[in-house]
């Protein structure tokens, strides 16, 4: 694989999308759709939870962007570095930080079940407060993507989570489920039969009331499933916009995304014995959603979600040359050079083998690769077509919290696995000291509460008799 | 029916003892009441405060006081002291009299319509037992013919009016006790009412009677007085001596009408001062003290690794103290202790324990503090680290979605239509948690879903004979919503929403066939479309139950159980017979429950449920997405893991359901079902096929009686592919430990690498293992899991059984287990004992249980459920232990007879 994968050849109509598509057409000159839609001197709130999995040990951090943060380098005024975040307090009896350190990703609480985090996500905090009664019609409320395969709780690659801990969204691991959850267009009226589509008005009607009822003053349901429920016409009522609000907008949509080579499902995580890969498939497949994502965030079909890039505790044996400026880098072979097969073969054994005074190249490379198509995606929201009103990218102005589920991979010391766990964020439109690596050496709520915080938000995350200590180094 | 009585105390709530009823005597039994010895419990359940009470205690003069104190005007005046007489504890009423409130019970009556449940009891005397008209016990009401409600005797029987926005001014029809019920001697009556319209009339704690009283509360005049032992205004007089009346602001359930009973009409039932104490204390040892001990501790002080000679998992071992010696300080003359001088605070304030692990939090700290200041008592004898491995989220409850084999079964049972092949083309898959894929709080809902349930519901309805399926529910084929059609949508409704549509369903769903007929449109089409607007609906697509109300538990509605017993027993909607029944109350006798069970038990579709569990818990669907190295595993190939997952299909019909047996026996029970090729592959020995092929097919079922090596679910390659490609001990320990004995193990501890070496010649997974355990700081753990897989080192990574391994290496099957709890291993010689052992394992055996009411009841057990699973399990074992037993005493539990509710805000 050499340098960028040329989406124009990947995503097959990603020139209509870019030429076409009315929503792009509205977007460019002003950015975003809000900003057409009568915030044009408002930067909507983004909030975004990028993931990646197995995480960077925390001394090969301390090497900045002389190490495994090279690709990130680029970026680096519009990143700010945090060392020191520990999760401790996510440690649960029994687990590695796989499960608890994944879920406590964005959360910074110990899982409640297996899909089910101890606490919201960074992301929900934010859109909760910024808007309270719903986004603007026609958006997607969260957006949950990813390209992974490892699969067995959904905390490893799951990254956005409900005020309640439940997961805010389905997930959408190929790109054309992506494709059709942002850009799809319901296919509820066929054609040209009038009394056919009044029918099917009525009935959605009625859908739509029925599930009204369930979720007013006088539902049967208590308020947890009333939350369940509620979520349920969210997505009725975006069912129905998508049938008939944006129906003739939707007309110049592009060509669905060609389906998915990769293995995907069950079949993705073969009882946990890891699958083979080379590093042109994961590489394509990964920035088409970037893609795909990021094409979804600039015509603001989104603007609170997460995206992963490959799950916690990922079992792959990677298989290829790994080129970065032309320079190639490694030569994956994890199997081969692990002289194993199965779940032994994969490249997640690299981080239990993880030594500090050891060369740990295999770790390295994979690590590399992993920020550098972290930065593919950052990237894509910061380029030409990604400004917003106010004269700055989408990246710029958004909440982009990168982070991962452990600072050590060894599973043998929760001290030191569940602390140094590897965090950046963006921003956010001059809200966070970008620029600079910052050693915070703070728990992982005080820093998420400071960012929510300053991005508006009142809620605190964690227990709720916990004194909040401000990091304010974040802050500018 | 079993369940448990509590009583409500200032900290919690108290067990008094577990209640049995005897179904084929229809009878209340006390099967065990440990009063004094006193078990806490922080399950739901517990006796409300009333709103208003008498007790009858004056003894003098002419005001009957109310001893709540809640509303104004409530005393109750005597208007005629000559016909009445004070009695120790009571009130003797020898001629016609009122006692009736001053004023209107205005705040009262108020109250009452806001919650639109209420329940009220009384202690009686009856000497006369030709009293009619009804005779006024409590009556709140203006005159004889304009009443709230009335309790009265009616000869030998209670009678009880009840005015609702369906029931006329004087509360008519009434709901009567059985004739010749009313008893002699001191009586407890109890009519509670829920918000639904489900009314119980109780005597003495047994249930009399049972009626659906349509209509709210809304209608009740708030102008009305509250009168004992005669009508307002008299006329309805009433004799016999009268010792407590109450009224509560919401319905009240099976047990709590038990426990009233049992309290006494003085309250001689009640607690000490010092039973109290001591329940308290045992309620803080359960809810905070059991946890914390079980995260912290028992990692390193269990009764198998005593690290420091200390047992903190059992009270005996608490008492014993470790190396250094006695845990507590002395208490003083009333018990209370300075932790200042105990050991275990010493040792956790300075953060030394726990020994490199995350030190306690403070609130943890001040836990520890609290509990060691009252004495540091203990609840109960043992504690099981497995119940709090689930932290309890009290009250949370999870409306169920339909799983996508439930929604295909719902359809079908619903309509007679096969929509299996789209639906699982079209809805997404449902997701994993906690060990099941149909764990309620993780079935959240996409767009895709919603997509998907349009489409299937267009998919039914097209496969549909509408015109046939709306025959069924009436003659008229006349599209009109004003007459007919609405009272057949109210029946299709009632059938396909799985119970009784209100009437702004039928009002909405009435608006979608006057579309129909706005376009032009004939019956059918507007049948069709009604059908297909209610396959869309929530009440459709999730198991919708009423779950607002008082914030304790309540007795599920008739419906409700209907529907809960159709979804575990069958995971699809009730049927005709079922829905029949509920709709007129039947279910709510036990004898016609019982029969029910048995004859949905004897049903397919209850096979083909069980089938659905037995899948999951092993997650047999895992099969079609191994790929094992072919270079090592040339044999593997998906035609041998689809034979491998129905080996362990078959293999459970045929020990559960043909023969019967105990779940347990699923660990080593001597047979076989399997396809040529399977057979072949686990290379049986010949003459070991003993019967005829099954059902005309290849399968043949083999005795294996004398095959070594295989007999026994953990036996089949199904599950001992769970090791991967290398057998991995460590996977198939932690499988048996979590999956069969639940037990918990934590994180590995510091500096330990935790990639293992690889076999080679000399060096077999065994001896690997054994290095593990013999390591001192990786063994306090792999002690517990890995022998448990020793027995297992014979199959490879695909479940092939060898001799040696690929190196040449000889390979053993001998080891030892060490139970959860216990301070010893048990040895075993080869892999026939270790399933014997398992079999037999007290521990297995609810932990089957608990697997099995987990996925009944689609969510993770917590620590709230213990008790009644425990006394679910208790029951089935002594009924045999089958699968049969554990879902009629799973049914009969309140897990299943009660929902916890959540307050009306």
């Amino acid at each position: 694989m050499s340098g960028q994968v040329n989406r124009r050849t990947i995503l097959r109509g990603a020139g209509t999308i870019a030429v076409g598509l009315p929503f792009l057409e509205e977007m460019s000159g002003s950015a975003s759709f809000a900003c057409k839609a009568g915030e044009s001197d408002v930067v909507p709130k983004r909030a975004f939870n990028l993931f990646f999995g197995l995480g960077i040990p925390s001394p090969l951090q301390q090497e900045g962007y002389d190490g495994v943060l090279e690709p990130l380098k680029p970026l680096k005024d519009k990143l700010l570095i945090l060392r020191g975040v520990d999760h401790l307090r996510a440690d649960e009896k029994g687990i590695n930080a796989h499960y608890d350190g994944a879920t406590a990703a964005f959360t910074a609480e110990p899982p409640d079940g297996e899909a089910k985090a101890g606490g919201p996500s960074i992301d929900q905090v934010i859109r909760h407060a910024a808007h309270p009664d719903g986004l603007p019609s026609g958006m997607v409320p969260t957006l949950v993507a990813g390209t992974f395969f490892r699969r067995s709780r959904v905390g490893r690659y799951v990254h956005s989570y409900n005020m309640n801990g439940t997961v805010a969204a389905t997930m959408q691991e190929r790109p054309r489920d992506l494709f059709e959850r942002v850009f799809g267009r319901v296919d509820h009226l066929d054609g040209s039969d009038p009394r056919r589509q009044r029918l099917r008005r009525s009935v959605l009607d009625s859908v739509l009331e029925q599930y009204k009822h369930m979720v007013g003053t006088r539902s049967p349901l208590g308020s947890t499933s009333k939350s369940r429920v509620s979520e349920h016409l969210d997505r009725v009522r975006e069912y129905e916009q998508r049938a008939y609000g944006v129906q003739a907008r939707m007309a110049g949509a592009p060509d669905t995304p060609d389906r998915s080579m990769l293995l995907h499902g069950g079949s993705a995580d073969p009882g946990g014995e890891g699958i083979d890969l080379t590093v042109d498939e994961l590489v394509s497949e990964w920035r088409l959603m970037a893609d795909l994502y990021a094409t979804a965030v600039k015509m603001d079909r989104a603007r609170f979600g997460s995206l992963t890039f490959l799950a916690a505790g990922e079992r792959i044996r990677l298989k290829g040359d790994y080129h970065y400026q032309d320079r190639k880098l490694f030569a994956f072979d994890d199997a081969g050079q692990r002289q194993a097969s199965g779940s032994k073969g994969c490249s997640h054994e690299w981080w239990h083998e993880f030594r500090e005074n050891q060369a740990n190249e295999a770790l390295r490379a994979h690590a590399h690769l992993k920020m550098r198509e972290l930065a593919y995606f950052l990237q894509a929201l910061d380029g030409p077509d990604a400004v917003d009103g106010n004269g700055k990218t989408i990246l710029d102005n958004s909440l982009i919290t990168i982070s991962t589920e452990s600072g050590d991979g060894r599973h043998n010391d929760v001290q030191r696995e569940l602390s140094g766990v590897f965090h950046a964020i963006t921003g956010a439109n001059g809200r966070f000291s970008t620029g600079q690596i910052l050693d915070v050496n703070a728990e992982g709520l005080d820093v998420y509460n400071t960012v929510t915080e300053a991005m508006g938000a009142s809620y605190r995350m964690g227990p709720k008799d916990r004194v909040h200590q401000p990091t304010h180094g974040l802050l500018t | 029916m079993i369940g448990c009585v509590f009583r409500t105390l200032s900290a919690g709530l108290f067990l008094v003892g577990w209640f049995q009823v005897d179904t084929k005597a229809k009878d209340v039994v006390v099967a065990e009441v440990t009063r004094g010895t006193a078990t806490l419990s922080a399950q739901q359940h517990s006796t409300p405060s009333p709103i208003v009470s008498y007790d009858f205690n004056e003894g003098k003069g002419n005001v009957v006081h109310d001893r709540v104190g809640q509303f104004e005007h409530v005393d109750l005046v005597i208007r005629d002291q000559a016909s009445v007489k004070w009695i120790a504890g009571g009130l003797q009423i020898n001629s016609a009299v009122e006692l009736v409130t001053e004023a209107a019970a205005k705040e009262m009556i108020q109250t009452l319509k806001k919650s639109g449940a209420f329940a009220i009891e009384a202690w009686i005397e009856v000497d006369e037992f030709s009293q009619s008209g009804p005779a006024r016990l409590i009556s709140l009401s203006k005159d004889p013919s304009h009443r709230n409600f009335t309790l009265g005797q009616d000869e030998d029987r209670f009678d009880f009016r009840l005015r609702t926005t369906k029931r006329d001014r004087n509360g008519m029809p009434s709901t009567a006790a059985p004739e010749g019920s009313l008893e002699g001697g001191r009586v407890h009556v109890l009519v509670t009412r829920g918000s639904s319209g489900e009314m119980d009339v109780y005597q003495n704690g047994h249930l009399l009677s049972h009626a659906l009283v349509p209509g709210n509360l809304g209608n009740w005049d708030e102008n009305f007085r509250l009168a004992v032992g005669n009508e307002v205004g008299g006329g309805r007089p009433w004799e016999g001596r009268i010792f407590r009346v109450s009224i509560y602001d919401q319905d009240l359930d099976e047990g709590q009408a038990f426990q009233l009973y049992q309290e006494g009409s003085e309250g001689e039932g009640r607690l000490s001062a010092e039973q109290i104490k001591l329940a308290e204390q045992h309620q803080f040892f359960r809810d905070h003290v059991a946890p914390l001990l079980s995260n912290h501790c028992l990692e390193c002080h269990d009764a198998a690794i005593r690290q420091g000679e200390l047992d903190l998992s059992s009270k005996s071992g608490w008492q014993l103290g470790g190396d250094s010696g006695p845990l507590m300080a002395n208490g003083d003359s009333e018990g209370a202790v300075d932790p200042s001088g105990s050991l275990i605070w010493e040792r956790v304030v300075s953060d030394e324990m726990p020994h490199e692990r995350a030190p306690l939090s403070a609130e943890e700290k001040q836990t520890l503090y609290r509990w060691l200041v009252d004495g540091g008592v203990w609840a109960f004898e043992t504690i099981d680290p497995a119940i709090y491995r689930h932290r309890a989220r009290t009250g949370e409850v999870w409306v169920q979605r339909l799983t996508i084999d439930e929604y295909i079964a719902t359809v079908k049972a619903t309509f007679g239509v096969d929509i299996e092949d789209e639906a699982r083309k079209w809805l997404p898959a449902d997701v994993r948690a906690d060990g099941f894929s149909n764990t309620s709080y993780n079935m959240s809902v996409d767009l895709k879903h919603v997509e998907a349930y349009q489409k299937l519901a267009e998919s039914v309805v097209e496969k549909l004979d509408v015109l046939k399926f709306a025959a069924r529910f009436g003659k008229s084929r006349k599209l009109s919503t004003d007459d007919t059609m609405r009272e057949q949508i109210e029946k299709i409704g009632r059938w396909v929403l799985r119970g009784p549509i209100s009437k702004s369903e039928q009002i909405d769903y009435s608006g979608v066939a006057t579309t129909v007929a706005s376009v032009g449109g004939d019956f059918e089409l507007a049948i069709a479309c009604v059908v297909e607007a209610m396959i869309q609906s929530p009440r459709f697509i999730y198991r919708v139950e009423y779950q607002r109300g008082s914030g304790l538990s309540r007795k599920v509605s008739q419906h409700e159980i209907a529907n809960r017993l159709s979804y575990i027993l069958w995971g699809a909607s009730p049927d005709e017979e079922l829905a029949s029944l509920a709709d007129r109350g039947g279910l709510r006798d036990v004898i016609v429950l019982d029969q029910q069970i048995d004859r949905m038990l004897k049903d397919n579709r209850a096979v083909e449920r069980s089938l659905k569990f037995i899948e999951d818990w092993l997650n047999l669907g895992r099969l079609q997405n191994l790929r094992p190295d072919p270079e090592r595993f040339p044999e593997w190939n998906q035609v041998l893991a689809t034979q491998m997952r129905q080996e362990t299909l078959d293999y459970f019909v045929e020990v559960i359901w043909t023969q019967g047996r105990p779940l347990s026996d699923l660990l080593n029970a001597q047979l076989s079902i399997l396809d040529p090729e399977l057979a072949a592959f686990y290379q049986l020995p010949a003459g070991s096929t003993k019967t005829q092929n099954l059902a005309g097919g290849q399968r043949v079922r083999y005795d294996l009686s004398n095959v070594s090596g295989r007999g026994g679910i953990l036996t089949q390659a199904s599950v001992l592919t769970i090791g991967g490609d290398n057998a991995s001990m460590v996977s198939r320990g932690l499988f048996v430990l979590h999956d069969l004995l639940r037990g918990v193990v934590n994180a590995p501890p510091p500096c330990v690498n935790t990639t293992p070496p690889a076999t080679a010649l000399g060096l077999t997974q065994r001896s690997i293992a054994e290095a593990r355990i013999a390591d001192s700081t990786c063994g306090v753990c792999h002690v517990r899991f890995e022998p448990l897989a020793f027995g297992l080192e014979k199959f490879n990574g695909i479940g092939a059984y060898h001799q040696t391994d690929r190196h040449g290496n000889q390979l053993r099957d001998d080891g030892e287990i060490l139970f959860p709890g216990k301070a010893d291993p048990v040895k075993y010689e080869g892999v026939g004992e270790l399933m014997d052992l398992l079999a037999a394992s007290e521990r297995v055996k609810q932990s089957l249980t608990w697997k099995v009411v987990q996925f009944s009841l689609g969510r993770p057990l917590t620590a709230v459920d213990a008790e009644q699973v425990e006394a679910i399990h208790a029951m089935c074992q002594e009924r045999g232990g089958g699968y049969r037993e554990l879902m009629r005493s799973l049914i009969h539990s309140d897990l299943v007879q009660k929902i916890q509710t959540e307050q009306s805000r």
